[in-house]
């Protein structure tokens, strides 16, 4: 449980480090993408609770997700449209709803542990 | 676990990277009054140390143009611009005749009319001083050389592919012998060919000095090659 925790502060310990920066024009791409990583990974949350957790989907969808989206900001860009927005939209929509799922579940979890102890 | 530790070490990586692109380096100036004037003297030292750096290379570039003079490659310059100049890729000026081409219509003339000279005329023109001496030419401010066209293009007369100005038109002529090229042209038929195309050629009289433009082309040398010495001769 704790090992994603400290994946994640690994990695921003990481990146703080490094310095690295990107060109401003870049920067869009970045974002959606850091939109897709973590849509992938509340899926992933999600599914992991509902037992329907499949590590393929999972890694291939995080990958291919990013490529996708930062795929049409790119396209978006050189038609003129902002069709980044379609992927903030999409990622933003189905973060939003995972969360809710995972929250539903966690809720579920929670009051049945209460009526256990309730009961005892 | 393992993917998702890898995969939330990305996200954290990412998201460091993004969080120090976005956020903007926020240096307040700080500085007090003594601090700026100390900066402001280490900047002005900084200015007097680069003014003299290159006081010292404009001294050693001036001595290198001096020691130049004095070598070979003078002479080697001194080829080249004379070479340039009898290519005709430098200002010309010299003696010469100043011929002027007019539209000329006789009082009861009816008939087309024409607004550019044709380029066989031009080219029968050019031959002409040719033949008659003359050493550089330039068609309203076209100069003419070796490889220079004149040509019709869709009925526009084109030399050194620009467009002829429209008429009155100044052919530039200079020669080694003035008053010979004066008075061959004085006698000359090519006054008539060009009347016959309703076009009137005046000759100027004999001038001290006519200034031709430069060829403003590239003049492109296709068949020619450097031949590389073999030996070194010193």
């Amino acid at each position: 449980m704790w090992l994603p925790l400290i994946g994640l502060i690994v990695g921003l310990v990481l990146g703080l480090l490094t310095d690295l920066r990107v060109p401003d024009e870049y920067s869009n791409y970045l974002s959606i993408a850091v939109l897709a990583a973590f849509d992938t990974l509340i899926g992933g949350i999600r599914a992991h609770l509902q037992n329907s957790y499949d590590e393929s989907v999972f890694i291939s969808g995080f990958f291919f997700n990013i490529i996708l989206a930062a795929s049409l900001a790119f396209l978006g860009v050189h038609l003129g449209v902002d069709l980044y927005l379609a992927a903030v939209f999409a990622f933003g929509v189905r973060l939003f709803q995972n969360i809710a799922v995972i929250r539903r579940i966690w809720l579920t979890k929670w009051m049945e542990r209460r009526q256990k102890s309730e009961k005892n | 676990m393992i993917h998702f530790t890898l995969i939330t070490t990305i996200i954290g990586f990412m998201l460091a990277v993004q969080f120090q692109t976005i956020r903007q380096p926020v240096v307040r100036d700080t500085r007090d009054i003594w601090e700026l004037r100390k900066d402001l003297k280490q900047e002005q030292e900084l200015q007097h140390r680069l003014l003299l750096e290159i006081r010292d290379y404009e001294e050693k570039l001036h001595s290198y143009e001096k020691k130049q003079s004095t070598s070979k490659e003078t002479v080697l310059q001194e080829t080249v611009n004379e070479l340039k100049q009898e290519a005709g890729l430098t200002e010309a000026k010299g003696a010469g005749l100043v011929l002027t081409i007019e539209p000329f219509y006789p009082d009861n003339y009816v008939g087309p009319i024409t607004e550019t000279v044709s380029p066989e005329l031009l080219k029968r023109l050019v031959n002409e001083l040719n033949m008659y001496g003359a050493k550089e030419i330039a068609i309203a401010n076209e100069r003419i050389i070796n490889t220079t066209a004149i040509r019709d293009v869709n009925g526009v007369t084109k030399v050194n592919n620009r467009k002829l100005t429209s008429l009155p038109i100044e052919v530039k002529v200079i020669a080694d012998d003035v008053q010979s090229l004066y008075s061959h042209l004085q006698v000359s038929n090519i006054l008539d060919d060009f009347i016959i195309e309703n076009l009137q050629l005046t000759v100027s009289k004999p001038m001290s000095t006519v200034i031709l433009p430069p060829y403003e082309g590239q003049v492109r040398v296709k068949y020619m090659k450097a031949v590389k010495a073999e030996k070194e001769e010193n």
